[in-house]
């Protein structure tokens, strides 16, 4: 019966050729459409999380006990020691690719002219440039980008880089002499004689408008310190976060360090407020296109048991139960949504990989400084959901007249011309 | 013995606004072997009868047995396992499935019962043997002419050996030619293996070959 029954289903669904096209065209458009709009927001997310972290964030930044509770007041009383030994213990930890100790320190910064409140860093020129690198997004930009001058190099000394928006609101170019003055760690007031390197842009327009980076030695030298404040882990992929982070917390435990740690996710709330914004956005979108699928096959299947009405009399009155005749119909609704399903995975996947290959030039996104070229980033997830998505609202349309056909009263059906 | 046992059968339904009267009061017993034909104008509820001894249609009054089963005790389900275990139905159009062959229509209603492949398939073309169509097993409806279409319709109502078998007009959209010959296959099949017909028709000719006539007139059975 089961294969009869389906056999019956797969000729229906192909009796009326033209109308099954539209209707599998349909269902193919709205997969597609989904696959396509999924696709460019995962490639967005993914290069915002990607760019975030590796402009200032790192995976995991590690700091002394404290530091995140009271350190924005008295930043100086939580300084890592023994940077070098807790560098060393992070190392051994499997999927760790590089750690960069930093300073970050506020700070007024003059030109002689003009004085701002800055927040400085005192930076490890190779570490951050091995963070700013980004190697698991194809075609992404760098975390951190030089608009004018040169990055840090090892070897400076009194060099620094400012912040696009920094630079621009000191009217300082490359070349200049500027003046940073700020409290060392016993609280005296230091100074120094600074020439700006270069300027540099990353993924965050705030931290742009207010950040310097200066050699960590230099920061040390102002602070009047050789402790760290901070050391930023980078990871072989951003996936490995949690489970590195938690092994972190039970190497500290069981090392006895007084140490605590932060994942980048904590910290990036302006990238985990976008997700969930697009997040949602998408949510309506994926309703729209399962809303205009279900109407659409809804419409097929409805034409269809109209034009049967007499023949889902004949086959009652041979003995099919009412159960029969729904089955057979939701059979056909099925067979329509993953026929649709497929073809529109299939040409969704070619589509998407088609426009990642050109790339869809994108302008800078709220709060950032650089635009982007958006690709179609098509993950298994996606596919499947699509096409799940294709097959439910199949199904769900298919309802409704299925069970309309299998109330008909059979001497009526079989009246019907 | 009596197989069918109609007593008091009423049926009325709205046509638009006017009530219909389509029966009214018919009491009928038919026997094992019987070739009965329900004669009448259109309109005197021939089909209507049939269509409620056939477990298609209920009744507004009045009782149906099928061997002895009062039919209006059964739910859908049971009423459709009585339809499949015992009742064949023969349409005036035919009502073949257009997609599937000549072999899958008759195959149709042998598919609910749990029968070996091998003996479906004898049985399948054993029916198609018996109405002479064994070489258009796999002709698609579409493909055949309108007396193999109800032969075919014959052999469908035959493969799964009902008691009955309920032809609405068989014969109104044939030729009279191919209309005697299916009525001769019917005839036959009457004969050899006991099969009860009940077919309506307003053709005299095809009213002469029935064993009992039935005549009906404005719902009710003329004597």
């Amino acid at each position: 019966m089961e294969l009869l029954n389906l056999k019956l289903a797969f000729r229906n669904v192909f009796r009326n050729k033209v109308r099954s096209l539209i209707t599998l065209a349909a269902i193919a458009f709205g997969c597609i459409s989904l696959i396509i709009a999924g696709g460019f927001f995962e490639d967005t997310f993914l290069q915002m999380r990607e760019a975030v972290i590796h402009s200032h964030l790192g995976h995991i930044q590690v700091y002394k006990k404290g530091y995140l509770d009271k350190g924005s007041t008295n930043p100086f009383d939580y300084m890592i020691e023994d940077p070098d030994e807790i560098k060393k213990l992070i190392a051994s930890v499997e999927h760790v690719k590089f750690i960069t100790p930093r300073i970050t320190f506020s700070g007024l910064l003059s030109t002689g002219e003009n004085t701002v409140s800055i927040l400085s860093q005192g930076i490890n020129p190779e570490g951050e440039q091995a963070i700013s690198v980004i190697e698991t997004v194809k075609g992404a930009n760098t975390g951190v980008g030089i608009e004018a001058g040169e990055n840090l190099s090892r070897g400076d000394m009194y060099d620094v880089i400012l912040g696009r928006g920094l630079a621009k609101a000191m009217g300082s170019k490359v070349g200049d002499f500027i003046i940073l003055v700020s409290n060392t760690a016993g609280g005296a007031l230091n100074a120094l004689d600074m020439k700006v390197k270069g300027v540099f842009f990353t993924a965050s327009k705030e931290f742009d408008d207010h950040a310097l980076r200066m050699p960590i030695a230099t920061a040390q030298a102002l602070l009047r310190t050789d402790k760290v404040q901070t050391l930023v882990v980078l990871l072989d992929k951003t996936e490995n976060t949690d489970l590195v982070k938690n092994q972190l917390v039970n190497l500290f435990r069981d090392e006895g360090l007084n140490l605590e740690l932060k994942p980048w996710h904590e910290m990036a709330d302006f990238y985990n407020k976008t997700v969930e914004l697009y997040g949602r956005q998408f949510f309506v979108l994926k309703l729209i296109i399962a809303a205009i699928v279900i109407l659409s096959i809804f419409n097929t299947i409805n034409m269809s048991i109209w034009e049967r009405t007499r023949e889902i009399g004949t086959i009652m009155a041979l003995g099919s139960k009412r159960y029969e005749v729904m089955k057979l119909f939701l059979l056909e609704g099925l067979i329509l949504g993953i026929l649709g399903g497929l073809i529109g995975v299939t040409v969704g996947t070619g589509l998407g990989y088609v426009i990642s290959l050109i790339g869809i030039p994108m302008p800078p996104p709220p709060g950032a400084t650089v635009g982007w070229v958006a690709h179609i980033r098509v993950v298994p997830q996606l596919l499947f959901s699509s096409f799940l998505i294709a097959l439910i609202s199949s199904l769900l349309s298919s309802f409704y007249p299925a069970f309309k056909a299998s109330r008909l009263v059979i001497a009526d059906a079989l009246r019907h011309f | 013995m009596d197989v069918v046992e109609v007593k008091e059968l009423t049926k009325e339904y709205y046509l638009g606004k006017t009530l219909i009267h389509a029966l009214q009061g018919i009491d009928l017993k038919i026997q094992e072997g019987e070739f009965l034909a329900i004669a009448g104008p259109s309109g005197s509820g021939k089909t209507t009868l049939l269509n409620l001894i056939g477990c298609i249609d209920l009744p507004t009054l009045g009782s149906i047995k099928i061997d002895n089963t009062d039919i209006g005790d059964l739910s859908s389900d049971q009423l459709a396992e009585l339809r499949a275990a015992k009742i064949g139905f023969i349409f005036q159009s035919f009502n073949l499935i257009p997609v599937l062959s000549a072999f899958e229509n008759v195959e149709y209603p042998l598919l609910r019962r749990k029968i070996k492949k091998n003996e479906r398939k004898e049985r399948v073309m054993n029916a198609l043997k018996n109405v002479g169509l064994e070489t258009f097993a796999k002709h698609r409806p579409d493909e055949l002419s309108g007396g193999q279409r109800q032969r075919v319709a014959i052999a469908r109502a035959l493969v799964t050996e009902p008691k009955i078998i309920l032809a609405d007009e068989p014969t109104a959209n044939l030729d009279h030619q191919t209309g005697t010959a299916v009525l001769e296959v019917m005839r036959g099949i009457n004969e050899g293996q006991g099969t009860i017909f009940i077919f309506s028709t307003h053709d005299p000719k095809v009213m002469s070959l029935a064993n009992r006539i039935v005549q009906l007139m404005d719902g009710k059975i003329v004597p």
